[in-house]
């Protein structure tokens, strides 16, 4: 109860400070950017608003409840994403003044044919991310009302898109990092009270040493609503629904119904998770399996090289007055982001001590949302989860409504372009799209409850690394990039990464090289895709005219004086 | 300085850059190639810290047994010291980057 009134409140202030944000700033170029004149802390908050999603907010602390001290380098990219857009792109693309990626590459390359791939791109990018959030909201709104899951996603998909359609992005930029601080109080204040009430980690955590995860000494009383295949790591002797049954180490059993661990015993383990020894679970990397080097370093540079390529993004920048703001502000956004990551290992290691039943229904994704109850019964971890849901709820209505509009304005704008169309007509479509952008992805999560949402966003940073990266890189950086090279690359990086993720959801392969390579394809398709683009731009010969002013526009800092020079001449 | 002289030679930086000019286009060459020094020397120094890490986990497996605050060394690595470390080298970098494109008006509005 206390949870569902945290959640409205927050709701409540978001469209408060919406409608106070579009008094503020009423003008025309406000859809799709808002004012310019904001301060670079207001900027880094809102991006930071805007960029942490239920992957950062529910997403590390669940996979790292299940896999581990691994996943720990999931926020570590995350936030160096930044550091590779603080280098290479921030200050040139705020000066070069495109407000999406298609309207980039259609300016820098000048052909229209690009932008139509891009647009292709931006919107699968926008809809595998939007994926995992709206799962995200399936799980806080069903913990938080007790709904089944497919009520959250249909509730709060309807919510996003009747608000994109409705508001833009004016005023968003208050309301990004109103989200910002609504979800670092959400993450930090239930991690540190916790710990203290604790008084540190718990002592049958099984974090470390030898130790499996196994039930409290009161026993463990699981209840499963639908059938699920579960591995016991021990023999042990469990009662389901009354009757008591036994069964041998490493044995697999379909269970539903209400299912009784005695104390001691070690809690079983979903499909799809694995069982693991302290000593297992806290090593950051092992010699195979989900944390052997390949992986590692092929997730670090997917979401190192992937932030640059999310259409919700880069739009952001624009609100920066001038480059050089654009560099402060991008600084200043890895200081929040680095302050909130401080935190959701805090839920992952609390998680594996209080909440095992979590491994049993393969439901670690919801641990921040299950924790602050199970480990403070009583008031007060009433009011820590109230807390929690309120962050997670700022987490996928924030990034979804981001990525939302990215998309609306990508179908309204780029897929189909009308010729001098009235703004009224243009306003319809947009709203249109926001409807018709959100369906499709709905529907995926509703059928993709068994994925783990870090999985699901890693996935869309691999293919924005291989398809957006290059394009940035080679086109900011290297005047010989055409436009048949920029769609050729496009094109082999986005086919490789796609690849393995689908050769991944259809036949789940085995943890060797090849098939980390196949669930996390970026160190592959990032090298693939680079190589097609600089080759074919080589061979190419037709380069785009301008390039010139284009490189110009790009790195001139601004206060030159060539306007005015030109104005006169 | 050298009183009135015609033709290219009187041009101003900001005229070689605003018209485009063989000249100009050197000077905006030798500032992109500046910032992406500045770019990939600072991509270097963090790649090879976070690049690093992994291998080094790897191949001392030893350093999962030092545990201050009763958690393993490595895991207190990621999570707590290279979030500052990654914002001190972008502080780094932004003031750098400031300054090359600063020495870039002085060179243009020279007269």
């Amino acid at each position: 109860m206390i949870a569902a009134a945290a959640v409205v409140a927050v709701a409540a202030g978001a469209i408060g400070l919406g409608v106070w944000g579009v008094r503020l700033a009423r003008t025309t170029s406000d859809l799709y950017v808002a004012s310019r004149a904001i301060t670079p802390w207001w900027n880094a908050a809102a991006i930071s608003g805007e960029y942490l999603s239920a992957a950062s907010f529910l997403g590390i602390a669940g996979l790292g409840m299940k896999l581990g001290a691994s996943v720990l380098w999931l926020p570590v990219g995350f936030a160096a994403g930044y550091l590779a857009l603080l280098f290479f792109v921030a200050a040139p693309l705020r000066r070069f003044g495109s407000y999406t990626i298609p309207d980039f590459a259609e300016a820098r390359l000048s052909s229209p044919r690009v932008r139509v791939v891009a647009a292709g791109v931006v919107l699968t990018i926008g809809g595998f991310y939007l994926v995992p959030q709206l799962k995200g909201a399936g799980l806080t709104i069903g913990s938080v009302a007790g709904t089944p899951y497919w009520v959250g996603v249909v509730a709060v998909a309807a919510l996003v898109a009747l608000t994109v359609a409705l508001g833009g992005m004016r005023g968003v930029t208050y309301v990004q990092a109103y989200q910002y601080w609504v979800k670092t109080f959400g993450i930090a204040l239930p991690a540190c009270l916790l710990l203290i009430y604790l008084g540190g980690l718990p002592e049958r955590a099984a974090l470390f040493g030898r130790e499996l995860p196994r039930a409290p000494a009161g026993g463990l009383v699981v209840q499963l609503d639908s059938a699920q295949k579960v591995e016991f790591p021990e023999s042990a002797r469990y009662a389901l629904d009354g009757r008591v049954f036994r069964a041998s180490g490493g044995s697999e059993r379909v269970l539903e119904g209400r299912l009784v661990l005695p104390a001691g015993t070690a809690v079983p383990v979903a499909e799809g998770g694995s069982v693991e020894r302290g000593s297992e679970w806290s090593e950051p990397v092992e010699r195979s399996g989900p944390a052997s080097p390949v992986f590692v370093y092929s997730l670090l540079l997917a979401t190192f090289l992937g932030t640059m390529g999310l259409p919700h993004i880069l739009v952001r920048f624009y609100t920066n007055p001038d480059g050089s703001a654009a560099r402060r502000t991008t600084v200043r956004v890895l200081g929040l982001l680095g302050l909130f990551y401080l935190f959701p290992a805090v839920y992952a290691a609390l998680g594996r001590a209080l909440t095992p039943e979590l491994y049993v229904k393969g439901e670690t994704d919801s641990v921040v949302l299950e924790l602050p109850q199970a480990a403070w019964p009583g008031l007060g971890g009433e009011l820590l989860a109230a807390l929690t849901a309120a962050g997670a709820f700022a987490a996928f209505t924030s990034t979804s409504s981001g990525l939302l509009v990215s998309i609306a304005g990508t179908l309204s704008h780029d897929v189909r372009r009308g010729s001098a169309e009235r703004p009224l007509e243009r306003m319809r479509r947009f709203r249109w799209a926001a409807v018709a952008g959100m369906v499709v992805p709905a529907v995926i999560a509703l059928m993709a409850r068994g994925l783990d949402i870090s999985v699901l966003v890693g996935w869309a940073f691999a293919l924005a690394a291989s398809t957006f990266c290059p394009l940035f890189l080679l086109g900011i950086w290297w005047r010989g990039l055409t436009a048949r090279g920029a769609i050729a690359g496009m094109a082999a990086g986005g086919l490789v990464a796609s690849t393995g993720i689908v050769a991944t959801l259809l036949a789940d392969p085995a943890p060797t090289v090849l098939g980390a390579l196949l669930a996390q394809p970026a160190v592959l398709s990032v090298p693939v895709a680079f190589a097609t683009m600089i080759g074919v731009s080589l061979l190419d010969r037709e380069r785009p005219e301008g390039t010139e002013e284009t490189m110009l526009a790009l790195h001139g800092p601004e206060g030159l004086g060539l306007e005015a020079l030109r104005a006169r001449a | 300085m050298t009183g009135a002289t015609t033709g290219r030679q009187s041009w101003t930086p900001r005229e070689e850059l605003a018209e485009g000019t063989p000249h100009g286009d050197v000077y905006l060459r030798r500032l992109i190639r500046s910032q992406l020094r500045l770019s990939l020397l600072a991509l270097g120094a963090f790649g090879g810290l976070i690049g690093s890490l992994p291998l080094l986990f790897l191949l001392f497996p030893d350093l999962q047994g030092v545990a201050p605050l009763g958690v393993p060394l490595p895991v207190l690595i990621l999570i707590a010291p290279l979030f500052p470390l990654i914002v001190v080298i972008g502080l780094l970098y932004q003031r750098r980057a400031d300054s090359l494109d600063e020495a870039f008006r002085d060179v243009v509005s020279r007269e």
